[in-house]
């Protein structure tokens, strides 16, 4: 309750920062490769713990790039997500800006700070440096954005390290207790659970109270989704019926497993965190979320094998590419984060990212080891040069996450009818788009 | 006589249940209080627990399970991680600066409030008041601007001014009604023996309400280090932050550590218990002289 408050009051007020620092920040110059080449110091900020794929990956970038620079110190600070979140204007805006940080992809994030001239256009440096090449189309969506700071095309002001997307995972001691097979499609993933109904184990972990509901909601939707829908519903290029058939099967559908009873009714209440317990704890066989809990799940489940699979029947998956690099304006080293950036991207950072757990955006699957961690990088390459990204159900409007989580609890609840959820998040998204005049 | 050297010892048994007898009432009060207690210190326990509890454990039994061994490499790493000792000292250091300030400032303020009955008092108590009511979202961005201008943003000193007024507004408001009821013979008593303003300020006024002020420094001490809000926006380098914000970090995106998290949490409540511990007396004390007469 206290940190929504405080997200609430959060969320007005930087409206009302970004009003008077619009008003302040002058436009994005357009990016020297040689500025900033003679500075001593690198201040770099992310947020990723230490032990995450990521930042094992990152402190090595660190090391390559101290002993590639030996007259440079490296100022790395582990921020918390929190402060960025909050304050990314305010820093940005300051002496005290960072010389290249981590930051959120995003039109509210990244876009936002884009558009307010505090991040410095990329775009010369993406060709130069090649990472346009290493990065494929879906993955471009949320590092370009336009003079509105919507994604999707426009300029780059960001360069993604990793990716992420929707899988599920599944407790294959469960499954062979009940003698189920991996299913391939929608009808024997039903049938799948349906076995487990019939033996009185609800098949799913679900936290209602947060993201893990609409993304499956989102997996239903794309089953019957092709690219034009992600580009209408996310990049605003048509309008979206949310009474078409697209979305109309999935929240029937959504409605109808819980009817069923593949999704408990008291999962409207769970938390992320205690629905991934949950699971670990082999409460549940099946668990449909994100690639983040990878890691995770390798090093803290000791009890029973474990393994994933893509949504069975999906080419188009909930996901896309990870936070952003991102040089602030008035950064003092540009083209020491330039290098920096293309640290990340060689070979060597990103097979380290994969071996660690992580999902990178272009390593060679061949130089990962771990067969686990081979699986989930292939899975990711195979949607990702596919273009099978769709991003996340509540990115289109600010403040849709909450929307899509109360429209996605109704349903759990039964206290709305599928037609009614959709109306009622029909209503915040296209007054969005009303806003955006489009 | 055995008849009677039998009954003896059997009586003396019999006093204490009959002690018992005479407050019945004592069991269920007891027992209430004893309820009230665990309910109160269930999630702190919950949090100790979680916090000795190695990752693979919790997430193999949950959170309300008992640890099968003590598992201390979740505080020491966090400890390192955020280097949590300069965190404490820049908490410490903020906490006691205002703490003091607050008081002096309180004390100052409620003197001329509440002793000197300057004009138009009630409206400088209403402006406290008011002050007092303003939510610290809507202070954030006019504070951010002005820090930024004088060269204080991302510096302790910004934090200690900032909560030393506001503090201060709560002292002076509580501390002027305290002294609108300061007996007026002691003053007068001073005055005669030739004591001016200042002088029965700090010779009499002070020592007279010590304990009231010993309350408002705890209280200004235990919030400006719970503090939160203000100090994740103005203190940026990780060197100047405080406790609240160091434990921020373990808050990501998605996903969040639950171990290292109560582990953090820990830490991060001891030294606002032991500090509340040591002034806990003066607080009791602080409390039943508010009522000087």
């Amino acid at each position: 309750m206290a940190i929504s408050r405080r997200g609430l009051l959060a969320g007005s007020f930087a409206m009302t920062a970004a009003l008077a620092l619009a008003a302040c920040g002058d436009d994005g110059g357009s990016s020297d490769s040689t500025e900033g080449a003679d500075a001593k110091t690198l201040t770099l900020w992310h947020y990723e713990g230490p032990t995450s794929a990521m930042g094992i990956a990152w402190t090595k970038a660190i090391e390559i790039f101290k002993a590639k620079h030996p007259g440079v110190e490296v100022k790395f600070e582990e921020k918390s997500f929190e402060q960025i979140q909050q304050n990314a204007q305010m820093i940005l805006n300051s002496d005290s800006a960072p010389d290249i940080l981590e930051y959120n992809k995003g039109n509210a994030t990244a876009g936002l700070l884009s558009k307010q001239g505090l991040l410095t256009d990329l775009s010369d440096q993406v060709t130069k440096y090649g990472w346009d090449k290493k990065l494929s189309g879906s993955l471009q969506t949320t590092a370009k954005y336009d003079e509105d700071g919507i994604m999707g095309t426009g300029k780059f002001f960001g360069v993604p390290n990793y990716g992420e997307y929707v899988m599920v995972y599944y407790n294959k001691a469960m499954f062979e207790k009940y003698k189920i097979a991996v299913p391939t499609t929608l009808a024997e993933f039903t049938a799948a659970m349906d076995t487990f109904v019939k033996n009185k184990v609800t098949p799913l972990a679900v936290g209602g109270a947060e993201y893990p509901a609409q993304q499956i909601l989102y997996e239903l939707a794309l089953s019957k989704a092709d690219r034009t829908f992600i580009d209408d519903y996310q990049l605003y290029k048509n309008k979206v019926d949310f009474n078409g058939p697209v979305l109309t099967y999935a929240a029937d559908t959504f409605a109808d497993w819980v009817a069923k009873g593949y999704i408990s009714k008291d999962s409207a209440g769970i938390k992320a965190e205690d629905m991934g317990v949950s699971w670990e704890q082999g409460k549940f066989p099946i668990l449909i979320s994100g690639s983040w809990w990878y890691g995770r799940f390798a090093s803290e489940v000791k009890n029973f094998e474990w393994g994933t699979f893509l949504f069975p029947g999906n080419t188009l998956h909930p996901g896309s590419s990870g936070n952003l690099w991102v040089v602030p304006e008035k950064s003092k080293a540009k083209a020491l984060a330039y290098d920096f950036i293309d640290i990340t991207m060689s070979p060597e950072v990103q097979n380290l990212l994969g071996n660690s757990g992580g999902v990178p955006v272009a390593a060679d699957p061949a130089a990962i080891t771990d067969a686990k961690n081979k699986e989930l990088i292939e899975n990711f390459n195979k949607i990702s040069t596919s273009d099978g990204l769709a991003f996340y159900p509540d990115w289109p409007a600010p403040g849709y996450y909450d929307v899509m989580v109360s429209g996605t609890q109704s349903l759990i609840n039964g206290s709305k009818t599928p037609k009614a959820m959709l109306d009622e998040i029909a209503k915040p998204y296209n007054e969005n788009l009303a806003d955006l005049g489009k | 006589m055995t008849v009677t050297a039998t009954r003896a010892p059997r009586r003396r048994t019999e006093e204490r249940p009959s002690l018992r007898q005479r407050h019945p009432a004592r069991f269920f009060i007891l027992t209430g209080l004893l309820i009230l207690l665990l309910l109160m210190v269930a999630p702190l326990l919950v949090v100790a627990v979680n916090a000795v509890k190695s990752p693979a454990e919790y997430a193999a039994n949950g959170p309300l399970s008992l640890p099968h061994h003590l598992y201390w490499a979740g505080i020491v790493d966090f400890w390192n991680r955020v280097d949590f000792g300069l965190k404490l000292w820049n908490s410490f250091i903020t906490s006691l600066v205002v703490a003091v300030l607050g008081v002096v400032l309180s004390v100052f303020n409620a003197y001329a409030l509440g002793i000197g009955r300057v004009k138009g008092r009630t409206w400088f108590l209403v402006f406290f008041l008011v002050a007092n009511l303003l939510p610290q979202e809507v202070l954030v961005y006019p504070l951010y601007y002005l820090s930024k201008q004088i060269g204080l943003y991302d510096n302790l000193l910004a934090i200690i001014i900032i909560f030393t007024v506001v503090q201060s507004a709560f002292g002076t408001y509580l501390l002027t009604s305290v002294y609108t009821e300061f007996p007026k013979e002691l003053l007068e008593a001073a005055s005669i023996d030739g004591a001016g303003k200042w002088l029965s300020l700090w010779r009499v006024v002070v020592p007279v309400s010590r304990p009231t002020l010993a309350v408002l420094f705890t209280f200004f001490f235990i919030w400006t280090w719970n503090e939160f809000f203000l100090p994740l926006v103005f203190l940026i380098s990780n060197d100047n932050q405080t406790v609240p914000v160091a434990l921020g970090v373990l808050q990501g995106d998605r996903m969040m550590d639950a171990t290292t998290t109560s582990a953090s949490a820990l830490i991060g409540i001891i030294p606002a218990m032991v500090f509340f511990l040591i002034f806990q007396r003066t607080l009791t004390r602080g409390i039943a002289a508010g009522a000087i007469k």
